[in-house]
């Protein structure tokens, strides 16, 4: 095989200002024959160079895992920084109507001997997809890719920057999304799926004693931190009573019936604390994300092994009205066994505070 | 002779894919892994120590346990958490070295006899707060006045652990925890143990004692030592003496060592009847700190280190497959080592091709070797070395198994 050759991509160039960027196609695969990653180090003289941090091998395995399943999609384009060796050639003269654009061929020379360093291209933003794609069993996977020609290296790391500043999407919409979401997901995201999903069956049972009480992107006027109701959720889909209808092969599950199983239970805790179900955790430690995560390991304590249509039972009722003389929801003390007294609302959501409260009310109802 | 694994959440995960090196996304830590007596038959040991201070957490912090895990540990009591079978046995202790530089316990006696009852264990050791020091026999060598009052509040806590588990009709059989600094000071405290009314004592404190000083202090028990008394050895596993030990009352014991070898011990990590050998490191680019410096500081290329830990993998893959020869192993390993270990570090090479080229897991029957191959002998991320570890403990219970008792 030629290690030195033209590689002619057909390409559009736009004019932007006094600059001018060029839009085209390369097939990912090829990529790395002459576009490198400038990695950030300092020289033999301390100078800085480069720019780029190094790969994030759990986060390519991931985008690498979405490209190898089906009708996968990289719609958004990768950056390069060309050097004066990449040219564009065009025949085609500007029309009227359009002065901006115009189509034509990008002519990169490949010299695969080359060192990283001396590479024509320097990938600024893409360095995880484009190595997912280098890695994936794919014969080949094009790519759209939007290049430019870099004055010097702070123009490329100044580039750098500005594509790479902007802010992740706040956590509360990203769950709210979850549940609506199909196909492959990261790892990370694929088990917070079932939770998320559960949630939004929670804040939206018009029967059940959450409905429209969790605070999320598209319900303002909840006032029960969805943070506090995914713990829960998780805790009992994973320890606890949720576990029995969860598929662990698919991490799939009988919403249904686990929907069912919380309504049943959360309708006793709001019965039997009406006031403290209605505040706000302002106002009542019980719709405080230590008393919901409390009252959900009470959940588990009470319910686990349980069928959902069970739940609704004179034990389990009888269970949570005997909390009545331990709880200091929104008034009092909290009676500790060891003689430690905290106000009511001396609970923080911290794990020793949940676990001190769990510990308080889970004796309770066993006594 | 009973031996007893400590647990400190050492599971593996039977869904985890070696080659691409992946959990199921969908994996639940715990419930879906598996114990070593799970994992391997016949199992390895004859019953699990569990600590309060592993589950609770004391004075450094958590512990090991989430508090959803420890919520389901107390619904579901100790057997049924670790989804033991009929035959094993459990026992709790304090996990005395988590407070160790504390003046005193952090526990009281009320609520470890809580912890005891409420896991549903078959005994309960006394809260004990262990001496660091030895003083043997001949030596005129004054104990220092912190151990005389550490043994003092051990003896203490074992006098009121006794009284309030018979107080509380507690189900367990509660055992008295002996700590000493020499042979006189352990049957001192087997002795005033006795007439407390134990029939059961642990040893505590002995881990750093030499084969030597331990038997010491046994025979120096014997002299007091009731006929039907137990002994049991905390932390310490010593094969070569155990018969010995027996003949001195010793019943039981329990240590994690063969297990931690497999990834702490700098060469026997992997133990076979009669040898050990070294596994083989191959550290993963994106898991291993020290590399990963190396990489952000850009004195290693980092797609050159992912392309010298494939090729490690691929060929000691193939080389079990007898598809590659063991000198190009060899030389896949040195280019990885030589990017890995800094120039002053000593070579594992040498190590390396004793290893690979007794291959002891084609031997070895247990269910891990079997299944994994050459995986089990790798030393890389916490499945294959926890693996390792469990085929250790079925090394440990076939030479136990050999030994002859009474």
């Amino acid at each position: 095989m030629a290690d030195r050759y033209e590689l002619r991509l057909p390409a559009l160039e736009v004019r932007q200002g006094d600059r001018k960027i060029y839009c085209f196609a390369v097939d990912g695969k090829k990529l790395h024959s002459f576009a490198a990653v400038s990695r950030v180090r300092r020289d033999d003289d301390s100078n800085l160079q480069g720019y780029q941090r190094p790969e994030v091998l759990s986060h390519i395995r991931g985008i690498r895992r979405y490209l190898e399943s089906d009708n996968a999609m990289l719609p958004n384009a990768l950056v390069l920084a060309f050097d004066e060796n990449v040219r564009f050639e065009t025949g085609a003269r500007r029309k009227d109507g359009v002065d901006y654009s115009v189509p034509g061929e990008l002519v990169i020379p490949v010299d695969e001997s080359l060192p990283d360093e001396d590479k024509p291209a320097l990938i600024v933003d893409g360095q995880q997809r484009s190595a997912a794609i280098r890695d994936a069993d794919l014969v080949e996977f094009p790519v759209a890719a939007v290049g430019f020609i870099a004055d010097n290296h702070d123009d490329q790391r100044s580039q750098f920057i500005l594509v790479n500043s902007t802010k992740p999407l706040p956590k509360g919409l990203i769950h709210e999304l979850l549940p609506e979401t199909s196909g492959h997901l990261p790892p990370a995201y694929a088990r917070k799926r079932l939770p998320a999903q559960l949630m939004t069956r929670l804040n939206t049972d018009g029967q059940g004693p959450f409905y429209g009480r969790i605070a999320s992107p598209t319900s303002p006027d909840g006032n029960i931190k969805d943070t506090a109701i995914l713990r829960m959720l998780e805790h009992s889909l994973f320890e606890g009573a949720l576990y029995q209808y969860r598929n662990p092969e698919d991490g799939s599950g009988d919403v249904d019936r686990m929907v069912q199983h919380l309504r049943s239970f959360w309708i006793m805790v709001k019965d039997t604390f009406s006031d403290a179900w209605r505040l706000p955790p302002r106002q009542s430690r019980l719709t405080h994300g230590a008393g919901i995560q409390a009252m959900g390991f009470v959940m588990d304590s009470l319910t686990d092994g349980m069928q959902a249509e069970e739940v609704d039972c004179d034990a389990v009722r009888n269970a949570v009205l005997g909390l009545m003389p331990v709880t200091a929801w929104t008034s009092g003390m909290w009676r500790f066994p060891d003689g430690e007294q905290r106000r009511w609302n001396g609970l923080q959501n911290t794990p020793n505070d949940i676990r001190l409260l769990t510990d308080l009310l889970v004796r309770a109802v066993h006594n | 002779m009973k031996f007893y694994f400590p647990d400190s959440q050492d599971l593996v995960s039977p869904t985890y894919d070696f080659v691409n090196d992946e959990y199921s996304p969908y994996r639940v830590r715990q419930r879906d892994d598996v114990y070593a007596h799970q994992a391997v038959t016949p199992i390895p040991y004859d019953g699990i120590l569990v600590s309060k201070a592993v589950v609770d957490g004391s004075m450094k912090g958590a512990g090991k346990y989430s508090t959803p895990q420890r919520e389901r540990l107390y619904r579901l009591g100790v057997r049924n958490f670790f989804r033991l079978p009929e035959t094993c046995s459990t026992i709790g202790d304090c996990g005395a070295f988590n407070y160790i530089d504390e003046e005193r316990p952090p526990y009281e006696v009320d609520e470890v006899i809580d912890f005891y009852g409420r896991c549903g264990f078959d005994a309960g050791i006394s809260i004990d707060h262990i001496i660091f020091g030895y003083i043997p026999q001949e030596s005129d060598t004054e104990p220092e006045p912190a151990w005389l009052e550490r043994q003092q509040i051990s003896l203490e806590l074992a006098e009121n652990f006794l009284a309030a588990a018979k107080k509380n009709g507690a189900c367990f059989e509660p055992v008295g925890a002996a700590q000493g600094w020499g042979p006189d000071s352990y049957a001192h405290s087997v002795a005033q143990l006795q007439k407390m009314g134990y029939r059961r004592i642990a040893l505590g404190g002995m881990v750093p004692l030499k084969s030597h000083e331990i038997l010491a202090c046994l025979r120096a028990i014997d002299e007091v030592r009731n006929h039907d008394a137990e002994l049991h050895l905390l932390g310490i596993n010593r094969v070569d003496s155990m018969e010995q030990f027996a003949r001195h009352g010793v019943t039981s014991f329990d240590s994690t060592s063969v297990f931690r070898q497999a990834f702490m011990d700098d060469r026997n990590n992997y133990h076979t009847a009669t040898d050990a050998y070294t596994a083989i490191r191959v550290p993963q680019v994106d898991g291993n700190p020290a590399l990963k410096r190396l990489i952000l500081s850009g004195s290693v290329s980092q797609a050159e280190a992912i392309t010298a830990e494939r090729a490690c993998l691929r060929a000691l893959r193939e080389f079990d497959g007898e598809e590659t020869s063991l000198e190009d192993v060899l030389t896949a390993l040195q280019a990885y080592e030589s990017l890995v270990l800094g120039p002053k570090k000593k070579s594992y090479l040498a190590l390396y091709e004793r290893t690979l080229s007794d291959a002891p897991w084609r031997a070895c029957p247990c269910a891990l070797c079997e299944k994994h191959g050459i995986e089990i002998a790798i030393f890389r991320g916490s499945e294959r070395n926890k693996r390792r570890g469990f085929h250790n403990l079925t090394v440990l219970e076939a030479k136990m198994r050999s030994l002859t008792f009474g």
